[in-house]
């Protein structure tokens, strides 16, 4: 009984601050529900407090808020905007696997290492020359999903058999993936014209190309992810089953939810869209396979999830805007010598400050005399 | 003699709804005071503005004649008031004297710890308590975890103790020291407040009864001179008889358990070659102390273990002891487990929801590409009515809003909406007030008109008899003797210990 269930009915708790006795004091009271709409105010607010801590931080590392938001508002034209719409695409589809795996409470820190595998199995089949010229993306894209698929499995296998936490196991071999990845670029894929570090590039009909409009084919895998995602955790018995795996998984097992199931698909499709992400990147931006395509976006993947709340939806309006941020980063870094880094303390910034609205969603704070 | 708590006009409320109205309570050193009334009736509220714990909205505190105003939980204890919680607050790798130690600071540590083993002995020594202080406390049982609860708010210098449901994780042995220590309590000159549902607790052992109803209390009097009926007639408003019931015709046989075997992770054998049968139309009643494979039995029946062998066999189904989902749903077992929230709800989501889960795969709210979240929320809301869950402002509401006993109504509405042909009920009113109680006998009842197999597992022999056609005892894994209604309670006591 001293064993609180998980979801208790827990009556508000109050945890009282030391009394003023004049002046009343503050009490904390645990809400019961808060209407989206007001929800939506408060994580908004923080997202503008998170803003203007990083404005201010970039003020004092010498980018005032006038040049700030001149290169902000360049970031729109329509060359830049190209750029930000390619960046876009893998960060949409990563965030996508972040936030699927997340959904049913499976920690996937092996984006970066998904990724990876994903563009070695679509450079695969580059390399190897593998079906006709027609079809050949399709292969590639199919190869990087279940690349990354199979890469996250692996985890799940672990976790479900052995008990294996996914967090350690699934970030460690993201370190696996890198230096398996080295190994083939440093022997046996390694461009035999340069002798750089990296494949021999991809055949002009193995790359994803513009389509017109500025916007890249990379792009629209990203925004069929995102329906695709939508459709799954809105509409289809799935998402539903989904909500109880992650609410509470032993009483969905006895509902009849097929929880194993479920729960290996969920997380198969949350590699098989990092996987995507990883070919989309070697296919559009890169061209071949490099070595350091997949850099720092597992931290991305997480951001953007953590900032939709795992909405497939809402992950495309939130990876549009880290890609943004990412090309202002780059133009930052070239004109003005600011380190790439500053984009990443942005990212962490503006994490903390939307965790922290949490805390004011979940409790009323009152004044009481 | 002045009053040792009083409270007035205590008004507070939870996120604009009202817990308590005006709630007023008064107690007096040396006597047992009950607090008695139905869940949610304010209780626990009551005692936590009294704890510290709540600020309430309006309304004043007096110890001891004195106007206090707590801010928290120290603050009470420094004005001798001491709380035991209904979920015990112990840190469980820590030892008794550590978690004693935490909740009353010394400057040092070593030098307060043996201050503190100084003062456990002794208060364990007037209370005739048996606490090792260096035991650690998950090594204890609950009945022990909550004398160290009461050593602790002691040794804090408490005066006035207030006990939340103490007897609510006891056994009836267990209930019963427990009750005589409340007594010595009193006599040692403490102000006691026993907050209970339990009206032969309040007979048995209080001196004055405050009644609470709907946040408000409407009566304080001298128990030994009210009628069990005007009692409970004060805490639920109006009595609930239960319907009369038909004879047992003695159908087919529906479920068949043979020789089911488990043992726990740590090597506990829990079931021990478990054999019974229950006929379509009865209810089989499984009684024993606890601890004694009852919850593993449960659990292996609604399929949250699995067996290591033996089977369950259903007619409807075949042997279901390591079936899969499909399987188990076409043998329509119901499952009311005993920890509702650990394995029959998900607080977190809607009662929609949760209502909905159980029917999703049948396809009556739409194919797997796409489901129907309308047609949900209609049957949802139609349940609701239909099974009387109160305290739910809208089918979207999360469903650990809901108090026990509408939760439990909830999880019995999903259950029974699919004709079950199987109910397995685990203590199926722990922590039910009366009439929330009397709701579920009824529905366990009307299915087994409808002529399912019900096994009804339970700790409160009191509610074993009353239900059952048949009744089990179980001891140590096995079902060691069966009675026919109507059973003798004597002789089902003495089956439960005799082989103990």
């Amino acid at each position: 009984m001293h064993d609180l269930p998980r979801q208790a009915v827990s009556p508000p708790t109050v945890v009282s601050a030391p009394a003023s006795r004049h002046f009343g004091r503050i009490t904390l009271d645990v809400r019961q529900d808060l209407s989206q709409w007001k929800q939506a105010v408060f994580v908004g607010g923080s997202l503008i407090l998170g803003l203007a801590v990083s404005v201010a931080i970039l003020a004092v590392a010498g980018i005032s808020p006038v040049t700030l938001g001149t290169e902000l508002a360049d970031v729109l034209n329509a060359e830049s905007l190209r750029g930000v719409l390619v960046q876009a695409a893998p960060l949409i589809l990563v965030g996508l696997g972040a936030s699927l795996a997340f959904k049913i409470g499976f920690w996937n820190l092996g984006l970066e290492g998904q990724m990876i595998l994903g563009g070695i199995f679509a450079a695969a089949i580059s390399i190897y020359d593998i079906g006709p010229p027609s079809t050949r993306l399709l292969m590639m894209g199919s190869a990087a999903a279940v690349g990354g698929a199979l890469w996250v499995l692996l985890v799940a296998l672990l976790k479900i058999r052995f008990r294996v936490n996914e967090i350690i196991a699934t970030l460690l071999l993201n370190y696996v993936a890198m230096y398996f990845l080295f190994h083939l670029l440093y022997g046996a894929w390694q461009d035999a014209k340069t002798a750089f570090p990296q494949s021999s590039p991809f055949r002009p009909f193995e790359r994803l190309t513009d389509v017109g409009y500025g916007i890249n084919s990379g792009l629209i895998i990203a925004v069929a992810g995102v329906l695709v995602a939508g459709w799954l955790v809105h509409l289809s018995r799935i998402g539903f089953y989904a909500r109880f795996i992650s609410a509470n998984p032993r009483m969905a097992k006895i509902v009849g939810v097929p929880v194993q199931a479920m729960t290996v698909c969920i997380i198969a499709a949350s590699g098989a869209c990092a996987g995507l992400a990883g070919f989309v990147n070697v296919a559009s931006q890169e061209g071949r396979l490099t070595q350091s395509f997949a850099n720092g976006y597992v931290f991305s993947g997480v951001l953007i999830a953590f900032l939709s709340r795992n909405d497939p939806i809402v992950v495309a309006v939130v990876g549009f805007l880290i890609a943004m941020l990412f090309i202002t980063g780059q133009t930052l870094q070239v004109f003005y010598q600011i380190p790439f880094t500053m984009v990443q303390l942005i990212e962490a910034i503006i994490v903390m400050a939307v965790a922290s609205s949490e805390f004011f969603i979940r409790h009323r704070i009152r004044w009481i005399r | 003699m002045t009053l040792a708590l009083q409270l007035v006009g205590i008004r507070k409320s939870f996120d604009g709804v009202l817990a308590l109205d005006g709630a007023s309570f008064e107690s007096r050193a040396g006597e047992v005071h009950a607090l008695l009334g139905e869940n949610g009736a304010g209780k626990s509220s009551l005692m936590n503005v009294a704890a510290g714990l709540y600020a309430p909205d309006a309304g004043s505190i007096l110890v001891n004649g004195v106007t206090a105003s707590l801010s928290g939980p120290a603050d009470a204890r420094q004005h001798g008031i001491g709380m035991v919680h209904q979920h015990f607050k112990l840190v469980k790798p820590f030892t008794v004297a550590e978690n004693i130690l935490l909740a009353n600071r010394r400057p040092h540590f070593s030098s307060g710890i043996k201050d503190i083993r100084a003062a456990i002995r002794k208060q364990a020594d007037e209370l005739k308590f048996d606490i090792d202080p260096d035991r650690q406390v998950d090594t204890l049982t609950l009945a022990e975890q909550q004398q160290v609860e009461i050593v602790k708010v002691l040794v804090g210098g408490a005066n006035i103790l207030i006990l939340d449901e103490p007897t609510a994780v006891l056994t009836d042995t267990e209930s019963e020291g427990l009750l005589e220590i409340v007594r010595r309590l009193a006599l040692s000159g403490a102000a006691v407040v026993l907050v209970t549902h339990k009206l032969h607790e309040v007979k048995r052992c209080a001196d004055t009864v405050t009644i609470m109803r709907g946040g408000k209390t409407v009566a304080r009097l001298d128990p030994r001179l009210a009628s069990a009926d005007k009692l409970t007639e004060l805490t639920v408003g109006q009595t609930v008889p239960l319907p009369p019931r038909t004879r047992h015709q003695g159908g087919p046989t529906r479920l068949n358990v043979g020789a089911l075997t488990y043992a726990r992770g740590d090597g506990r054998v829990m079931l021990n070659h478990t054999s019974f049968h229950v006929c379509a139309g009865e209810i089989y009643g499984i009684a024993g102390v606890s601890g004694n494979g009852q919850a593993e039995l449960a659990e292996a029946l609604i399929g949250a273990i699995e067996p290591a062998s033996g089977e369950i066999w259903v007619d409807s189904a075949g042997d279901i002891s390591c079936a899969n989902n499909d399987r188990r749903r076409e043998a329509a077992i119901a499952a009311i487990p005993a920890d509702r929230y650990a394995y029959a709800l998900a607080g977190g989501l809607s009662l929609a929801d949760n209502f909905a889960i159980a029917h999703i795969r049948s396809g009556r709210y739409g194919g797997a590409t796409l489901v129907n979240r309308s047609a949900m929320r209609r049957e949802a809301v139609a349940a609701i009515k239909d099974y009387d869950v109160q305290g739910a402002r809208s089918v979207n509401q999360k469903a650990s809003l809901l108090s026990g006993g509408n939760a439990q109504k909830l999880v019995i509405a999903r259950e029974f909406s699919r004709e079950p042909n199987v109910v397995v009920a685990h203590s199926p009113s722990r922590g039910l007030d009366a009439r929330a109680c009397a709701a579920i006998h009824q529905r366990l009842i009307a299915a087994r008109e409808r002529g399912a197999a019900i096994v009804l597992i339970s700790e409160d022999l009191d509610e074993v008899l009353g239900l059952s056609d048949r009744i089990g005892v179980m001891t140590r894994g096995v079902i060691v003797s069966e009675f026919e209604r109507p059973a003798d309670r004597q002789a089902i006591g003495r089956a439960m210990v005799d082989h103990a």
